[in-house]
């Protein structure tokens, strides 16, 4: 089936300015008058787009761009100042998990009213709860007020509701933190099911990993206007070339405060990936480095290079001091290193190059570029490094 | 998809009323949670009022009846009482009902009107229960009640109920946009009980109050409860048609207003 499930149509949204007393006094009567409020700000402008049924869309945009609002539009939470949405069936997000719980009633009656809000008849909520509840798996608490829940039980309860609903449209984000690991798993292992027997999904996301994964097409919204919308390939390498020049703009602007250090790093490349940003390598290739020195004065400067986790913390780090390694003078006091980590030893993850330049002695670090770096690979072990073991009595490793 | 066309149409209806039985249960449930005697409160409060009253009435005041009200004082309070305290009850809880929801609505797409709905229907749900248990108590003691008169009382309970529903809506929603109805509305209530016949008659007051009482939109229907029951006057064509045409004009305003604005709750909340 290949039915429109949801169609927005020069959907605009935005919000009264109410900052002052006066101003709340006005809206009222323009709106009670018929009118929209006077000076709004825009949030949403002009954006219309289609989902097919079956059909999975990552929403991308920078923060504040107008995701949430988007889909606050779309599950009917928010009005559209003008503009029409349709949505052909029921949705349901993972957004908000036990969004309408009330803290004094039992989880029980929070599922049976937080159900009725899904629209579950009391005859199908009869039916389910038990399912539910058992999915939740939070055994002797769905009679304990929600008060006395941890964070993760609510959710949990939340989760097993919306697995229940089994929505036309499932609305996400890519954090799916959901309970401890083994209940993630079981989420997860519902929302493969949930897109294998054609159900839909909208995904929002910072990561273009997840949406070129998950999303056949993807909707690039900024400043609040949909700035892109086609297959998910494209919009996402549209995006992030965006977010590079921009990234690039600030650099250029950094690096023109630092021209005047002693020791500056003129550039960073990881050799053959430069194509794409971050840079993918695959576990057990070898990763090589290329950066440009400038020494002001001449002298020759010495490279200190470094992997760090995407976190920052360091894995591990050398200098071509130590190594006895030199640059290769490259005239007008730059000078260019080569370095190369063969079969990189990393666990699947982001990460980070670091180099810094010092001064001759090695003694001095005057300046720091960084790159981010994605190692791709399957791998059920965990941890950032990827260590020889074996199993003296047997084993496979 | 192939359920017939009024299936499909009366689907949202019946969400709506299934979410309104909910709200409802909610609402009752929320009141008596924690406190010992549960929904025995909901008869107890106003029988604590009544007392209060008739104590204060008839041994302080030593306030007399004339003799068209039937003398006693104790069955004429009663039948004004009960539907006074649902009534204002019902404007005191549902005034702020939007507001008090607003973490709910932020998340969840649901229909406005519900939330000023329930705690409305809950008030007179509750109180027209312990309105029936105290005439039938006064009765098994021996009051005589005008049985006849039962029907019309339960029309204009019923009438009142959806005068409360109209005017809830309308002030719920403007007090969306101006919180400070909410701080005014406490002594505006206690006022107007005072402009209201609930413990007095139309005889009893000088006549300029009883203009006042005239234009008060809430005496219709008290004098007519209060009449049906104790006097036994059954109400005429006149009390309904000014009870039901007061009743329409407050369910149209309530019914504009909140439309005009529950689109934008969301963006004032």
């Amino acid at each position: 089936m290949s039915d429109v499930l949801v169609r927005l149509e020069h959907v605009s949204k935005s919000f009264p300015r109410v900052a002052r007393r006066r101003d709340r006094m006005r809206a009222l009567w323009r709106l009670l008058a018929g009118r929209v409020p006077a000076d709004p700000a825009v949030v949403l402008d002009d954006i219309s787009l289609e989902v097919r049924r079956g059909e999975s869309l990552g929403i991308i945009g920078e923060n504040g761009a107008g995701k949430s609002t988007l889909l606050k539009v779309l599950t009917g939470v928010l009005a559209p100042t003008s503009g029409v949405v349709r949505v052909a069936g029921t949705t349901a997000a993972l957004l908000e998990l036990g969004a309408g719980f009330h803290p004094e009633f039992t989880g029980r009656e929070n599922v049976q009213m937080a159900g009725t809000l899904m629209g579950f008849t009391p005859a199908q909520l009869r039916e389910k709860l038990d399912d539910i509840l058992a999915f939740a798996d939070i055994g002797r608490y769905v009679d304990e007020p929600v008060k006395h829940y941890s964070s993760g039980m609510v959710v949990r309860l939340g989760f097993a509701l919306v697995a229940a609903r089994r929505p036309d449209l499932l609305i996400t984000d890519e954090v799916l933190a959901v309970g401890d690991e083994a209940f993630q798993r079981k989420c997860v292992r519902w929302i493969e099911d949930y897109l294998g027997g054609g159900g839909t999904l909208m995904l929002v996301s910072h990561s273009m990993y997840h949406v070129q994964k998950l999303c056949r097409r993807a909707a690039w919204v900024h400043q609040g206007r949909l700035r892109a919308l086609g297959a998910a390939d494209e919009v996402t390498q549209a995006y992030l070339a965006h977010q590079e020049a921009r990234v690039a703009a600030d650099g250029q602007a950094a690096q023109n405060a630092r021209a005047g250090t002693e020791f500056q790093v003129r550039s960073l490349a990881l050799a053959g990936l430069a194509d794409r940003i971050p840079a993918v390598i695959e576990s057990g290739d070898t990763l090589a480095i290329a950066a440009e020195v400038r020494s002001r004065d001449g002298r020759e400067p010495v490279l200190a290079v470094g992997l760090a986790r995407a976190d920052g913390s360091a894995l591990h780090g050398v200098t071509s001091q130590m190594d006895g390694a030199r640059g290769r003078a490259a005239g007008d006091g730059n000078y260019a290193f080569r370095f190369e980590y063969p079969a990189l030893p990393l666990q699947p993850g982001s990460y980070l190059v670091r180099v810094h330049a010092m001064d001759p002695e090695g003694l001095r670090l005057f300046d720091t570029m960084e790159c981010p770096f994605t190692v791709r690979g399957t791998t059920r072990e965990w941890g950032a490094l990827k260590l020889g073991h074996r199993w003296p009595d047997g084993g496979d490793a | 998809m192939t359920a017939p066309p009024t299936a499909a149409a009366l689907r949202p209806l019946a969400r709506w009323l299934n979410l309104l039985r909910h709200f409802v249960v909610r609402d009752i449930q929320q009141r008596y949670l924690g406190s010992l005697w549960g929904g025995l409160w909901a008869l107890l409060q106003p029988l604590l009022l009544f007392g209060i009253y008739a104590v204060v009435f008839v041994q302080i005041l030593k306030v007399r009846l004339p003799a068209t009200a039937g003398g006693d004082f104790v069955p004429f309070l009663v039948a004004s009482l009960w539907p006074w305290t649902a009534f204002a009850e019902a404007l005191n809880r549902s005034s702020n009902a939007i507001p008090e929801h607003a973490s709910l609505l932020a998340k969840v797409a649901m229909p406005r009107a519900v939330l000023v709905v329930a705690p409305v229907t809950a008030s007179f749900a509750l109180h027209g229960i312990g309105f029936a248990a105290v005439i039938a108590a006064a009765a098994l003691l021996g009051r005589e009640w005008h049985l006849a008169g039962i029907p019309a009382a339960v029309a204009l309970f019923v009438l009142l109920y959806g005068f409360a529903l109209g005017l809830s809506c309308a002030l719920a929603a403007l007090q969306v946009f101006v919180r400070d109805l909410q701080h005014v509305l406490a002594q505006v209530i206690t006022l107007w009980f005072f402009l209201t016949p609930v413990f007095f008659t139309r005889e009893m007051v000088p006549p300029a109050l009883g203009r006042v009482l005239d234009l008060n939109p809430v005496t219709v229907y008290i004098e007519g409860i209060r009449g049906a029951l104790v006097m036994g006057q059954q109400p005429g064509i006149a009390t309904f048609g000014i009870a039901l045409a007061t009743t329409a004009l407050a369910a149209l305003v309530g019914a504009f207003v909140f439309r005009r604005l529950s689109r934008h709750f969301e963006d004032f909340l």
